[in-house]
């Protein structure tokens, strides 16, 4: 193992400061599900016995990165960013281990992404009633949606409906936001993975490509690509002077002038707080709030919620297991059991994970909910105040 | 820069009619590989996405006919895979002529041969994807 570097990681995500309380083993949903792993043994491992190479290298590809542990850790060690650096670390030298879900077709089409030369033909989802330019201050980030709703299409998820929903909210504003032709997945799966490499590239063609097209702002509605370009991005790209904007706190910021209503939306709803929105962006509040401006929409909170909420059971496309499944059929009870009609989330991972879930063969049905995300209940219920 | 065309072909009818084909004097394209599998219903997304990010500039699946299947529903499987396959390439902009599926039964040897020609004429034409090659060692051992 790369003793300096891993000294460094050590130091840095404040392994040191671990007071080996075990909470975030007793809080980490994979750990609780049955899997014989361990946050607070791996930190204990890569401190004081760091022979144990194969415990090490097993473990750090077993972690959803959901940052519950963290969240959970009254000593501040910063454990799924400790698992992303390791994961890198550990690509570099022993090869991209872990099982990657879907055999990596997920990866492929994000590495195939990294061609300077690339011509993408995704724009077909806009439909006419959507107002989108090519050049512009303000862009909207669309991710990977395309690609999923091909994908996934056996399971039947639209995610693209968020796409369009977000731009008809900007449109609503007064914003043609500019879509990029050649836009390229944010790379977050890739960073989570362990392959830097082709994640910074794909940091830099996207970065270059908006620079282009003049955009200044870049609203995003994928807690995912939104956590990508707030955190990663000024890091990788040289001079990144682009506002990262969140569509949900745009459309705060427009609540707040004044002047627009809400119509009635009569459902008992429960709301899934995605990991990288809840956690690592700190953003519970937002889509509460909005949710609560609804006339006659009831927001009932499952038993994890917030910042403590459970993650959807996957995160970046590995690992999915028995494990995973168990934590999504748990988070689909815990919904079930606040007797909400309908399931709202604001991640098209969580609603990929969990309609999948959902579509248990044997099971067929029992965990079933309506699942909705949240810039759709918006786009849908908005409206100028006409006095 | 010459193209790179995989063929994945079905152990039951299509690898017969092959074999055939070739004793008749059928000689393969110096530039298609083939690779031989139990059934085309294993080759799912995953598999065909990533012969095109590893280089392949063409792949041609080789099946049973529907009513041929040993497994069953293997062709109806790989119909599927393909579909979507296709999809995602034109969304990567990637012609979707370069992917194609066909069946055959283990008699029509001549078809295919002629099918396999006129594959390798296409993709002959269409030239290769500007997508740059790649190196199987990038991804490490577990992919590959
Ligand atoms: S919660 Fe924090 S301090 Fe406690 S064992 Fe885990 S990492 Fe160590
Ligand atoms: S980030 Fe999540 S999955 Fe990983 S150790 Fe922490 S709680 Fe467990």
């Amino acid at each position: 193992m790369v003793d300096v570097r891993l000294d460094g990681l050590v130091k840095n995500k404040g392994l040191f400061q671990c007071l080996e309380c075990g909470k975030c083993a007793t809080s980490c949903p994979r750990c609780m599900s049955g899997k014989e792993y361990s946050p607070r043994l791996l930190a204990h491992k890569v401190i004081a016995e760091r022979e144990d190479e194969a415990f090490i290298e097993n473990a750090v590809w077993e972690c959803l990165t959901c940052d519950l542990c963290s969240e959970r850790c009254p000593s501040g060690v910063d454990f799924s960013g400790f698992v992303i650096e390791m994961r890198t670390l550990l690509a570099e030298t022993k090869g991209l281990k872990g099982y990657r879900a879907h055999d990596g077709a997920v990866h492929s089409w994000m590495r195939m992404m990294t061609v300077p030369e690339l011509k993408q033909n995704r724009l077909g989802w806009i439909n006419e009633d959507l107002k989108v330019s090519s050049t512009g201050e303000i862009a909207y980030f669309v991710g990977c949606a395309p690609y999923f709703d091909v994908f996934f299409s056996g399971i039947e998820v639209n995610t693209l409906a968020i796409s369009r929903d977000s731009v008809r909210i900007l449109n609503f504003f007064d914003v043609e936001p500019v879509v990029l032709a050649d836009e390229r997945c944010c790379g977050h799966d890739l960073l989570c993975t362990g392959d830097r490499k082709n994640f910074e590239i794909l940091c830099r063609l996207n970065y270059e490509a908006f620079k282009d097209a003049g955009v200044k702002e870049i609203v995003f509605s994928c807690p995912e690509c939104y956590y990508v370009w707030k955190e990663f991005m000024p890091q990788v790209c040289k001079g990144f002077d682009l506002k990262v904007t969140l569509l949900l706190d745009l459309i705060e910021r427009e609540v707040n002038r004044g002047g627009m209503t809400f119509s009635p939306f009569s459902r008992r709803v429960t709301y899934q707080d995605p990991c990288r929105l809840a956690r690592m962006v700190d953003k519970v509040e937002v889509p509460r709030k909005l949710l609560r401006m609804i006339p006659q929409l009831r927001l009932v909170e499952m038993e994890h919620f917030g910042h403590g909420a459970v993650c959807c059971g996957n995160s970046a496309f590995i690992n999915c297991d028995a494990y995973s499944k168990f934590i999504q059929i748990k988070r689909l009870k815990e919904a079930r059991a606040t007797k909400a009609q309908m399931m709202v989330t604001s991640c098209p991972k969580c609603m990929i994970h969990l309609t999948c879930a959902m579509r248990d063969k044997v099971r067929g049905g029992e965990w079933n909910m309506e699942l909705v995300d949240i810039h759709t209940i918006l786009a849908r219920e908005m409206g100028w105040f006409k006095g | 820069m010459s193209v790179k065309i995989l063929t994945i072909c079905c152990n039951w009818s299509p690898w017969a009619c092959l074999n055939q084909a070739q004793m008749a004097g059928f000689v393969l394209p110096e530039n298609l590989k083939v690779i031989r599998v139990m059934c085309i219903g294993r080759i799912n997304q995953a598999l065909i996405l990533k012969a095109f990010e590893f280089g392949a500039d063409g792949v041609l699946l080789l099946e049973c006919h529907d009513e041929d299947c040993r497994y069953g529903p293997g062709p109806a499987v790989g119909h599927g895979n393909v579909q979507r396959v296709r999809k995602l390439l034109d969304l990567l902009g990637i012609d979707q002529h370069r992917l194609v599926e066909k069946s055959f039964g283990a008699h029509e040897k001549t078809e295919l041969a002629q099918a396999i020609e006129d594959f390798a004429d296409t993709i002959e034409r269409l030239g290769p994807i500007t997508q740059k090659e790649r190196k199987a060692d990038h991804y490490g051992g577990c992919e590959t």
